[in-house]
C-alpha cells in the first residue's frame, strides 16, 4: 500500500502539469541546450502561425539561415557572432516552405516556395546585413528567379557549391530539377516518381524525397518511388540500383527525410521509417545502421567535429527526440526530448522539429516546425578519442 | 518586471493592502453537506470536472490514475449518486490493453438539447515515455451524457495521444472545446457538423492553461506566456493573443516551488451575465480580478483582491489556486482556498481548506473558515466548484477518512497522515 502511494506521488506530478526533476532524465541535458526566440519578443518576433522552421542552412561565412511556414514566411538569420534571431522579412505571397534553403559559395540564399506555382527566390545579403532592423512585418528584397515547374511546389533543395548548381525536387509531381546560377536557367532532369505509394482511398501522395544532398562529387542525391536512390549531376539524372533501408514490404513508403555528410564522402541519411544508414556515393551501397528511436521520421542530421552524428526523430504527433552515432563504436546514444528549461526565465519544448543544420562553431541548431516555434542549440561534446572515422 | 510585483516600491502594493484590509476573517468553521461516491473510493482526484446542472442534477469525473476514471451524477432531487459508467468502457477501449481513460479532468457543459458534454482524459504519462506508442494513452474522445436515456454518445477520438486537460462547452456554438496535455493545442469538436478540429499549439506542456473561459457570444479565453490571454473568435475560426495580461506573482522569488509549477496563467475564470465580463484567479497567488472582454480593444483586467486564505496571502508558501471557484446567486464568488499546496496525494501536507467569498455587490472578502463536515471531519482540498439552479454552492474535494477499528480503511490515498477520499461537498448559502 505504502509503495502504491509512493509510486503515485512520483508519477502525479506530471499528470498534474508539473516538472519534477525526474522529468529532467527524459530531456536533453540542460547544460546542452539552449533556445532562441525568432526576433525580439513580446513585438518584434516572427509570430505565432508564421513562425514554423522546415528549413536552415548555414553560409560559408557562418551564419545560419532560416525560413519559416504559416501564414507568411519568414527568412531570418543567425550571425553567431551575436547569438540572436535577425528576422529578414517576409517571402511576399509564399506561405509554404519546405527543405529548400541554400547558401551559395558567394552566401547569397536560395529559397524554394513550397506553395503552388512555388518559385526560386534570390536574397543577397548586405555587407552590413546585422546591422538592419529587424523587418517582420515587411517584406524581404529577393530576386525572383521563376518557377520551376508551372504548379508546382520545391519539396527540397540542395547546391552544389561547386558548380554553383542548385539541385531540387518538386510537390506533388516530384519532377527533379536544376538551376545553373551563372546560366540563370532551370533544367528538368526527370521525375522521381511517376505513381502515388499504394494507399488508401485519402492517400495520394507520391514517396518523394524530403532531402537532397549534394556528395564531394558535386552529383545530388535524393529518393524516390519505391524508395529507390536517384543521382543528378549537372543535366545528368538516374535511378540508382540501390534504395532505402527498412522493413520488406514498406519500401513503398520509404523516403529520405534527412541528409548529411560524413568523413571521406560518405553520405549518411535517415529514412522516414525511422533508420539511419550509410550510403558510399562511389561504390554504390546502403549500410542500415539500425533504428535509433522507436519513432517514425529523421527530421535531421548533423555531423560534429566530435565524430559523431546528431539527429532528430519523431513523427509530426509524436515528441521529438535527439540522439547521436559514433561510427567509431557504431553505438547510439539517446540523448532525450528537446526541452529548454531555464526557469524562471524561459521554458519550452519542441515536439516537432522541421530542420536541423550545424555551424561552423559545431553548435548545432534545430528548428521547431509547430503553430508557435522557435529555435533550439545544441552544443555537442568536444572531441573524443574517435576522430572522423571514415567508414566505408 | 511584472507590473503586478509586490514591491515596496510599487503603487499597486497600496491597492493590494487596501484589498487585505478588506478581507473579513471568520472565527469558526463552516459546516458542509457532503455525498460519498458509493464504490469508488479508490478515485483518486477530481479537477474542473463537476457541473450543477439545470435539471438539478450535479455530474462529477472522477479520476483513477492507473485505472478507469467514472462519470457520475448526483441527482439532487432524489438525493442519490449514479454512476453512469466506466469512462474506458464507455470509450469502447476495455480491451485495448493501452492506457486508460482515466478522467475527465476539465469542464463539462450542458447543451440545449440538454446533454452533458465532455471530453476525457488520460493518467499516467511515464515522463512521455509511452507517447504515442503502443500501449500509451490513445488519446481523448469528445462524448456526450444523455439524462433523459441515461447513455452517452461517444463522438471518437478527438486528439490521438493527447487528453483533454482543460475544456469547456459552448451551447451557442454547440462546440466542445479543450487544451491538450501535453502537448498544449488548441482543439475543438463541432457537434452539429460533426467535425474535429486541431488548431495548433497554444503553449508548453507544464504550463497548459486549466481553464477556458467562454463568453455569451461564444468567443474562447485562454492564457498563455507570462499571463497573456488569447481570444478564440468561432465566427472567423481564429485565435487571436490580447495585450491583456492577468496579474501574476512574478516566479522565483517568493513561492518556493518555482521548478514545479507554472504560475504563469490564469487558474480559473467565470461568467457574470450581469456584467457581461469575467471573474477569475491566477495560478501563483490566487490574486482575483476582473476582466471585461468588451471593454477597449482587447478588453480590461482590473485587480480586485486576493482569494487565499488572508494568514497565507502574503507568504512565500501561498498556495497554489485550486479550480473551485464559482459565483453564487447571491452574487458572491464562492472559492475553495488551500490551507497547504494541494494536489490530492501529491500535496504538500495536511491542512483544511477554507471557503472564502467575495460580495461583487460590495468588493468584501470574507473567510468563511475550514470546511468541516457534519461530523468534525476536514476538507483537505478542493478543485472544482458550481453552483446549483438553487443557488446551492457544489464543490468535490478529498475529505479526511477516520479509520474504523475492524473495518477495512475507504481511502484513495493519504495526504500527510491522514487518508481521504473523494466527496461532493454541498454548501447552502444562508
Amino acid at each position: 500500500m505504502r509503495l502504491r502511494f509512493a509510486l503515485l506521488l512520483l508519477v502525479l506530478s506530471p499528470v498534474m502539469g508539473q516538472r519534477p526533476l525526474d522529468y529532467d532524465r527524459s530531456v536533453v541535458s540542460q547544460v546542452r541546450i539552449d533556445l532562441r526566440e525568432l526576433g525580439y519578443p513580446p513585438v518584434d518576433v516572427i509570430p505565432t502561425e508564421e513562425s514554423a522552421v522546415r528549413a536552415l542552412a548555414v553560409g560559408p561565412d557562418g551564419a545560419l539561415y532560416g525560413v519559416t511556414s504559416g501564414k507568411r514566411s519568414h527568412l531570418f538569420v543567425l550571425h553567431p557572432a551575436h547569438g540572436y534571431v535577425q528576422p529578414l522579412g517576409y517571402l511576399k505571397g509564399v506561405s509554404t516552405v519546405y527543405n529548400s534553403l541554400a547558401v551559395s559559395r558567394k552566401g547569397e540564399v536560395y529559397v524554394g516556395s513550397g506553395d503552388k506555382d512555388g518559385h526560386l527566390f534570390r536574397y543577397s545579403p548586405p555587407a552590413n546585413e546585422d546591422e538592419q532592423p529587424i523587418r517582420v512585418d515587411a517584406p524581404v528584397n529577393v530576386t525572383d528567379l521563376g518557377a520551376p515547374v508551372a504548379g508546382e511546389g520545391t519539396y527540397a533543395l540542395a547546391i552544389s557549391r561547386g558548380s554553383d548548381t542548385i539541385y531540387g525536387v518538386t510537390y506533388p509531381g516530384g519532377q527533379f530539377f536544376s538551376y545553373s546560377v551563372a546560366a540563370g536557367k532551370f533544367h528538368l532532369s526527370g521525375k522521381v516518381a511517376e505513381n502515388p505509394a499504394p494507399g488508401e482511398n485519402f492517400e495520394q501522395e507520391k514517396s518523394i524525397g524530403r532531402a537532397i544532398i549534394v556528395g564531394d562529387n558535386g552529383s545530388a542525391y535524393t529518393s524516390g518511388e519505391n524508395g529507390a536512390l536517384f543521382r543528378a549531376a549537372g543535366t545528368s539524372f538516374q535511378k540508382l540500383p540501390v534504395s532505402l533501408p527498412g522493413v520488406p514490404g514498406r519500401e513503398p513508403f520509404q523516403r529520405v527525410d534527412a541528409w548529411t555528410a560524413g568523413p571521406c564522402g560518405t553520405l549518411y541519411g535517415g529514412t522516414s521509417d525511422g533508420y539511419l544508414f550509410r550510403f558510399d556515393p562511389e561504390r554504390l551501397t546502403i549500410e542500415n545502421l539500425g533504428k535509433p528511436l522507436n519513432q517514425y521520421r529523421i527530421r535531421g542530421l548533423a555531423f560534429s567535429r566530435n565524430g559523431k552524428l546528431y539527429g532528430a526523430g519523431g513523427d509530426d504527433d509524436e515528441m521529438a527526440r535527439l540522439f547521436s552515432y559514433d561510427p567509431a563504436r557504431g553505438a547510439y546514444e539517446l540523448l532525450g526530448m528537446i526541452d529548454v528549461n531555464r526557469r524562471p526565465f524561459y521554458t519550452w519544448q519542441a515536439y516537432v522539429i522541421g530542420a536541423m543544420a550545424i555551424g561552423l562553431d559545431d553548435i548545432i541548431y534545430l528548428g521547431q516546425a509547430e503553430r508557435r516555434s522557435k529555435l533550439y542549440l545544441y552544443y555537442p561534446g568536444p572531441p573524443n578519442r574517435a576522430q572522423a572515422h571514415c567508414a566505408k | 518586471m511584472s507590473p503586478y510585483f509586490i514591491s515596496l516600491s510599487n503603487p499597486l502594493r497600496f491597492l493590494c493592502v487596501l484589498c487585505a484590509s478588506a478581507v473579513v476573517v471568520a472565527a469558526g468553521p463552516v459546516k458542509l453537506d457532503h455525498r460519498l461516491f458509493p464504490g469508488l473510493h479508490h478515485a483518486d482526484g477530481n479537477w474542473a470536472a463537476l457541473l450543477a446542472a439545470t435539471d438539478g442534477k450535479v455530474y462529477v469525473g472522477l479520476a483513477v490514475h492507473g485505472g478507469d476514471g467514472h462519470l457520475v451524477y448526483y441527482d439532487s432531487k432524489a438525493d442519490r449518486v449514479h454512476d453512469a459508467g466506466n469512462l474506458t468502457a464507455l470509450c469502447g477501449e476495455s480491451h485495448l490493453r493501452r492506457g486508460p481513460q482515466s478522467k475527465v479532468h476539465a469542464k463539462f457543459g450542458e447543451g440545449k438539447d440538454g446533454r452533458i458534454y465532455f471530453g476525457t482524459h488520460g493518467g499516467w504519462w511515464f515522463n512521455y515515455a509511452r507517447f504515442a506508442t503502443k500501449e500509451g494513452y490513445p488519446g481523448a474522445h469528445w462524448m456526450a451524457f444523455d439524462p433523459r436515456t441515461g447513455r452517452v454518445e461517444d463522438f471518437g477520438l478527438g486528439a490521438p495521444n493527447e487528453g483533454i486537460n482543460t475544456g469547456a462547452y459552448d451551447p451557442l456554438f454547440n462546440r466542445i472545446y479543450g487544451l491538450t496535455h501535453p502537448r498544449a493545442h488548441f482543439v475543438y469538436y463541432d457537434v452539429s457538423t460533426r467535425k474535429a478540429v486541431d488548431k495548433g499549439r497554444i503553449n508548453n506542456w507544464e504550463s497548459v492553461c486549466r481553464t477556458l473561459a467562454i463568453d455569451d457570444e461564444g468567443n474562447v479565453y485562454g492564457s498563455f506566456d507570462r499571463g497573456r490571454i488569447f481570444k478564440y473568435d468561432p465566427r472567423t475560426d481564429s485565435i487571436h493573443e490580447l495585450s491583456v495580461q492577468v496579474p501574476i506573482r512574478e516566479k522565483g522569488i517568493s513561492l518556493g516551488r518555482d521548478y514545479n509549477k507554472s504560475e504563469t496563467a490564469f487558474r480559473t475564470m467565470v461568467w457574470d451575465a450581469k456584467t457581461r465580463q469575467f471573474f477569475g484567479v491566477d495560478e501563483s497567488a490566487t490574486i482575483l480580478f476582473s476582466f471585461n472582454p468588451r471593454t477597449g480593444g482587447d478588453g480590461e483586467v482590473r485587480r480586485l483582491g486576493q482569494l487565499a486564505i488572508p494568514e497565507l496571502a502574503d507568504k512565500r508558501e501561498a498556495p497554489y489556486a485550486t479550480l473551485s471557484l464559482t459565483l453564487g446567486r447571491d452574487r458572491k464568488l464562492y472559492y475553495g482556498a488551500a490551507g497547504r499546496e494541494f494536489d490530492y496525494s501529491g500535496s504538500a501536507g495536511l491542512a483544511t481548506s477554507h471557503l472564502i467569498t467575495y460580495d461583487l455587490n460590495t468588493g468584501k472578502t470574507e473567510d468563511l473558515g475550514e470546511m468541516l463536515l457534519a461530523d468534525g471531519s476536514r476538507v483537505l482540498g478542493t478543485n472544482a466548484a458550481d453552483t446549483g439552479p438553487d443557488g446551492t454552492i457544489y464543490l468535490v474535494g478529498a475529505i479526511e477518512v477516520r479509520p474504523q477499528p475492524g473495518k477495512p480503511v475507504e481511502a484513495a490515498g493519504k495526504i500527510g497522515d491522514a487518508y481521504y477520499r473523494l466527496a461532493l461537498l454541498i454548501y447552502r448559502p444562508r
